[in-house]
């Protein structure tokens, strides 16, 4: 035994002699000497009054009555401008990188002799799906997080939290994990990250695995397109909007719900337990300082859109024009596909262009519409004005992508299987490639991919089925 | 004998192959900063005061969870600044408290900036006596003073000082009021023009003292340039993995000043082997 | 296929992933636990037992080893025959002794029980009523390097949940002090320092109480029918069988009798008290964590908010609001330092 192996030793011998929760009364001791010196250094003046701001605000954001109404209308506010102020930026960015810039790079290439198939692969297909995922999702997750980040910096999330806890604690997990989810509506990868503030590692795993369950950025709009064509049209045209947008908050409370019953079941199941270690700590509030906020949050999200968009879709773009470009005896990969898993599909009610596209859309969410557009035409060989076989693109007017998906034997059951669907899927890569960095394992990341696929075609079936049935 | 004198008056003192290990590369800077303080205290403000750059910063505990880096250049010294996760302590064995102790305890940095809040003065003093068990060179950054202010608190800034041993400066990091100060104590700490006597916990119970009295005898023996002996027979009576593995593997010999006088740690172990 | 086909056999598809996956119950966990049942764990059940009749002194015998291991006579027999051909018993008038290396066969397979219910208490959430009997599968399974290991990692402990002490590397372990809760008389006054933890129903009784190692308590009334007695506060009845089962250790000096105090649970928003005490009940990561945000004893401490449901309520100590479920503060003692203080 070496001298140094014999310290250990002796450790181990004292520790039995010492008793085991001396860890008690060394924070003891650490507390009474900063309460010393407190004593000699600090004089409250403020007595009873101060922090008396903080206090009233506390009193009025987490009342019985007051409590909820308020975040709801916060976080309904949010959800509001994010949807309403990224529209029209999304439009123009659609028609500068999706309109003039595709068309400038296309005849670029061709001007350039470039081979057809280089100009098809990296033009039609990478660069498209890149400029997609900008358009959709770029203004959303530059006005999102802002906005979330300003309530944060105010001091308000954790009162949501306080305020939530009880739901959570019912099905076995953390308060914090209110936060999470809602930071998941806005992306469900910056929702993984969150989960960083939830110290305990168990209830840390649920809140990551049922984050995809918040709807997030980059499925609203599909959400809302759907919701639009099938859901709006079932109602008088006066209606028609408010149904459609009863739809759509309807698919994200759902959303909610499979949350927390998910946590529940993980709970019971995989990740039995108890709540554990819980603390919260409301900070003081403090004035946001908006300009600064507004300006860094901006940049982040920008960069990360950016880097995904690069990183994940444009990878995903070549794979796309590839499958439904490369013919094997005259029918295409995308073809072989499709006819394959039609049967399968058709029984959850959905089909095999959908699945595909869910396949191939698995680095971004956001090229899921253009994609089953595409694949559709070119499936069926449709004459639409302004769509090309083989290339993506989503058209300007309801009524022609109506058209084209009703050609593609589309009725109102897929229109709400897919809503359900777009709900109840793998999260996309970018997620999953964060849920395998925070955890560190392969295990929970397959967990967190195949948990919603089998919960949404579980769902899917049963819909159709008693829909069939009824 | 157990704090190490510099050979000169301002080398720096931290450890270039442990930062090495902890991923700083330390080439082209003459000092490095670790910057500690619990949750929500206004540290990444702190931190981007000093370096100017633009880390967001929230008000929510536990914002600031990957390590940040940046420098800045004062009095024609160049500083690396570490930002370290936020911790409420440093003996809860929680990843991000195991991030910041290793940092301070193998990385040795030349100077500890602690940032506490001032509206919280005595739960962040928790931590900045924690701190102090480990390392000698620390300033003590009271930032949000404004909001003390505010609130009717006022502390003596400079009995504060006294009672701690070791500089405290009253910030207001979001409008960089106090940062030139800070900076001045950073310098002066790092370079060795003031000398730290950070206060440590003297009033122990009694078995507990005799039982670091024992251990501190044995790990002197082997390790007679430890800095933070107390500490290190505090961590092994608890069982800390971290600090066991380091005892056993002799790395915690090597936690000393890259300009001490190096000594073959091997064979002076063997001589006094009974 | 007709929809209602389709339902159908869905509904079957569904009931057999049930039956074979249900936790516990499902046919996939029984089959794993018939595997475990093998003659490893046979022999190192009956050398536990066996040891635990050494420590407690009393005499052991084939019938009692066919009971506690829950197996027929014959079986039994056949057993302690292997036993003695491993030479790990010796036999003396039918009362079954073990031998040095017997004996040190079993503490190794209780230091396992006693590291991993260490474990499961400290670092994960598993409920309290589940840790025996996961760490009777996990005793049988880890081998000595890995359960080092393993209390390496949560601070080798000394003593297991339970109040049990874990035995060392080298087999040591120091005698049980204290006496059976039946044998203390009316007013007296100890601590608790063992709850032994089977038969796992008797054990779900003692811990829905609420009793854990370390709490202090006063008999009231000890009579054959029932015990009767205080702990931290709060009035307790056993039956007698029940009782037995905890170990206490007598307190004499009147410094260490604590005064009667609440738990900060009852603590109404306005309200303001001193923590005395944290509970045994919360421990590791958890126990650590409320120390660091200042919850000490000594610390005030006072009601400020309620959430809206009243299930979750913020304190303010040490300048700073903290939120704490009330399963922590039914855990944390206090000490009321003004009746009533209403803004």
């Amino acid at each position: 035994m070496t001298e140094r192996d014999e310290i250990i030793a002796l450790a181990n011998r004292l520790r039995w002699e010492v008793g085991g929760n001396f860890h008690d009364s060394l924070m003891e001791s650490l507390y009474k000497e900063a309460s010393e010196i407190v004593k000699k250094t600090v004089r409250k003046k403020g007595g009873e009054f101060a922090f008396s701001l903080d206090r009233k605000i506390d009193k009025i954001v987490t009342n019985k009555w007051t409590g909820f109404p308020i975040m709801f209308i916060l976080l309904a506010l949010v959800f509001w401008i994010t949807v309403q102020g990224a529209n029209y930026p999304s439009e123009l960015l659609s028609g500068l990188l999706v309109g003039d810039l595709y068309g400038f790079l296309k005849s670029a290439f061709i001007s350039l002799n470039i081979p057809g198939w280089i100009t098809g692969l990296v033009v039609d297909g990478g660069y498209l799906a890149m400029a997609w995922v900008i358009s959709v999702m770029l203004p959303p997750m530059a006005i999102f997080f802002p906005l979330f980040t300003l309530l944060e910096d105010f001091g308000y999330l954790p009162r949501v939290a306080f305020n939530m806890d009880s739901l959570f604690r019912k099905v076995g997990a953390h308060g914090k994990q209110a936060l999470t989810m809602s930071m998941g509506f806005g992306c469900n990868a910056a929702g993984v990250v969150a989960t960083r503030i939830i110290d305990s590692p168990r209830e840390r795993l649920i809140a990551i695995i049922t984050n995809n369950f918040s709807l997030c950025n980059g499925r609203w709009p599909t959400q809302i397109l759907i919701a639009t064509i099938f859901i709006g049209s079932l109602v008088p045209a006066h209606l028609a909007g408010l149904v459609s947008a009863g739809a759509v908050v309807g698919i994200a409370v759902l959303g909610i719900v499979f949350s927390l019953v998910t946590s529940w079941f993980l709970s019971k199941t995989i990740l039995k337990g108890e709540a554990s270690t819980f603390n919260l700590e409301l900070p003081p509030y403090r004035p946001p300082r908006i300009l600064q906020t507004l300006y860094t949050s901006f940049i982040d999200r920008t960069l990360i859109v950016l880097w995904r968009a690069v990183v994940f879709a444009f990878p995903a773009g070549l794979v796309i024009w590839s499958i439904s470009n490369i013919t094997i005896e005259g029918v295409s990969l995308a073809d072989y596909f499709i006819n394959y898993t039609d049967p399968f599909a058709m029984l959850v009610g959905l089909n095999g262009i959908i699945l595909l596209a869910y396949v191939v859309a698995i680095p971004a969410n956001e090229i899921v519409i253009p994609t089953i557009l595409m694949l559709t035409v070119t499936h069926f060989g449709l004459q639409i004005s302004g769509a090309q076989a083989g290339v993506m693109f989503e058209t300007g007017s309801m009524e022609v992508t109506k058209q084209i998906l009703e050609a593609g034997g589309w009725t109102v059951l897929t229109g709400i299987n897919l809503m359900l669907f777009s709900l109840l899927h793998n999260p996309c890569s970018t997620t999953l490639f964060t849920i395998y960095k925070e955890t560190g394992s392969l295990k929970w990341t397959v967990i967190s991919a195949l948990l919603p696929i089998a919960m949404g075609f579980t769902v899917c079936f049963l819909v159709t089925q008693l829909w069939l049935l009824l | 004998m157990n704090k190490v004198v510099p050979d000169c008056e301002n080398c720096p003192v931290h450890n270039v192959n442990n930062l090495i290990k902890l991923g700083i590369d330390m080439s082209s800077y003459d000092y490095v900063i670790a910057l500690a303080g619990n949750p929500n205290t206004g540290k990444s403000t702190v931190f981007n005061a000093l370096t100017g750059l633009h880390q967001h910063t929230g008000n929510w505990p536990g914002k600031t969870v990957t390590r940040a880096e940046g420098g800045f250049e004062f009095n024609s010294h160049k500083y690396k600044i570490v930002d370290l996760p936020g911790t409420y302590s440093l003996l809860s064995i929680s990843t991000d408290e195991e991030v910041a102790r290793n940092f301070i305890l193998f990385g040795q940095p030349d100077v500890t900036v602690i940032v506490v809040d001032a509206t919280r003065l005595e739960r962040n003093l928790n931590l900045v006596l924690q701190v102090f068990e480990i390392t000698d060179r620390a300033v003590v950054c009271l930032n949000l003073i404004d909001e003390a202010e505010r609130n009717g608190i006022e502390i003596d800034v400079r009995t504060l000082s006294k009672e701690l041993g070791v500089p405290v400066v009253p910030t207001v990091a979001r409008e960089k009021k106090g940062i030139t100060e800070l900076l001045k104590y950073i310098d002066e700490v790092a370079t060795g023009k003031y000398v730290c006597k950070p206060r440590r916990i003297k009033k122990r119970d009694k078995k507990l003292r005799q039982a670091i009295e024992v251990l501190k005898y044995k790990l002197n023996k082997v390790f007679p340039d430890l800095p933070n002996l107390e500490w290190v027979a505090l961590r092994l009576l608890e069982g800390d993995q971290e600090i066991i593995k380091a005892v056993k593997s002799g790395e915690i010999g090597k936690i000393l000043q890259s300009s001490a006088t190096s000594i073959n740690r091997e064979s002076y172990s063997g001589e006094i082997k009974q | 296929m007709d929809p209602l086909t389709s339902l159908i056999l869905f509904g079957v598809g569904a009931l057999i992933l049930v039956v074979f996956f249900l936790p516990e119950k499902g046919l996939y966990y029984r089959w794993k636990r018939a595997l475990q049942s093998t003659e490893r764990v046979l022999i190192e059940d009956a050398l536990k037992h066996l040891y635990d009749c050494e420590y407690r002194q009393v005499n052991c015998t084939l019938q009692s080893i066919a009971g506690n291991l829950d197996i027929g006579s014959d079986k039994a027999a056949e057993l302690v025959e292997r036993l003695e051909s491993l030479r790990l018993i010796t036999t003396e008038n039918g009362n079954l002794h073990l031998t040095k290396s017997g004996r040190s066969y079993a503490l190794r397979v209780i230091r396992v029980h006693r590291i991993w219910e260490k474990y499961l208490a400290d670092e994960t959430s598993v409920p309290e009523t589940d840790w025996h009997s996961q760490a009777e599968i996990m005793e049988h399974e880890l081998t000595p390097a890995q359960a080092d290991e393993l209390a390496a990692k949560i601070g080798n402990p000394v003593v297991d949940p339970h109040g049990d002490p874990i035995p060392s590397v080298d087999g040591d372990l120091p005698g049980r002090e204290g006496v059976i809760l039946t044998n203390l008389k009316e007013n007296d006054f100890a601590v608790i320092t063992h709850i032994e933890d089977e038969p796992k129903t008797v054990y779900a009784q003692i811990v829905a109480l609420g009793l854990s190692p370390g709490m202090q308590i006063r008999i009231l009334e000890n009579s054959p029918t029932r015990i009767v007695f205080e702990a931290d506060g709060d009035e307790k009845v056993l039956a007698p069988v029940i009782a037995s089962n905890i170990t206490v250790k007598k307190i004499f000096t009147p410094e260490e009798i604590r005064e009667e105090f609440k738990t900060l649970s009852v603590l109404k928003p306005g309200e303001k008290a001193e923590v005395i005490k944290i509970s045994n009940a919360l421990r590791g990561q958890q126990r650590r964590r409320l120390m660091d945000l200042g919850v000490v004893p000594g610390a005030e401490i006072k009601a400020e908010l309620e959430n809206p449901f009243g299930d979750l309520t913020a304190y303010r100590v040490k300048d700073t609001v903290i939120a704490l479920r009330k399963n922590q503060t039914d855990h944390i003692y206090i000490k009321k330092v003004e009746k009533t203080n209403n803004e």
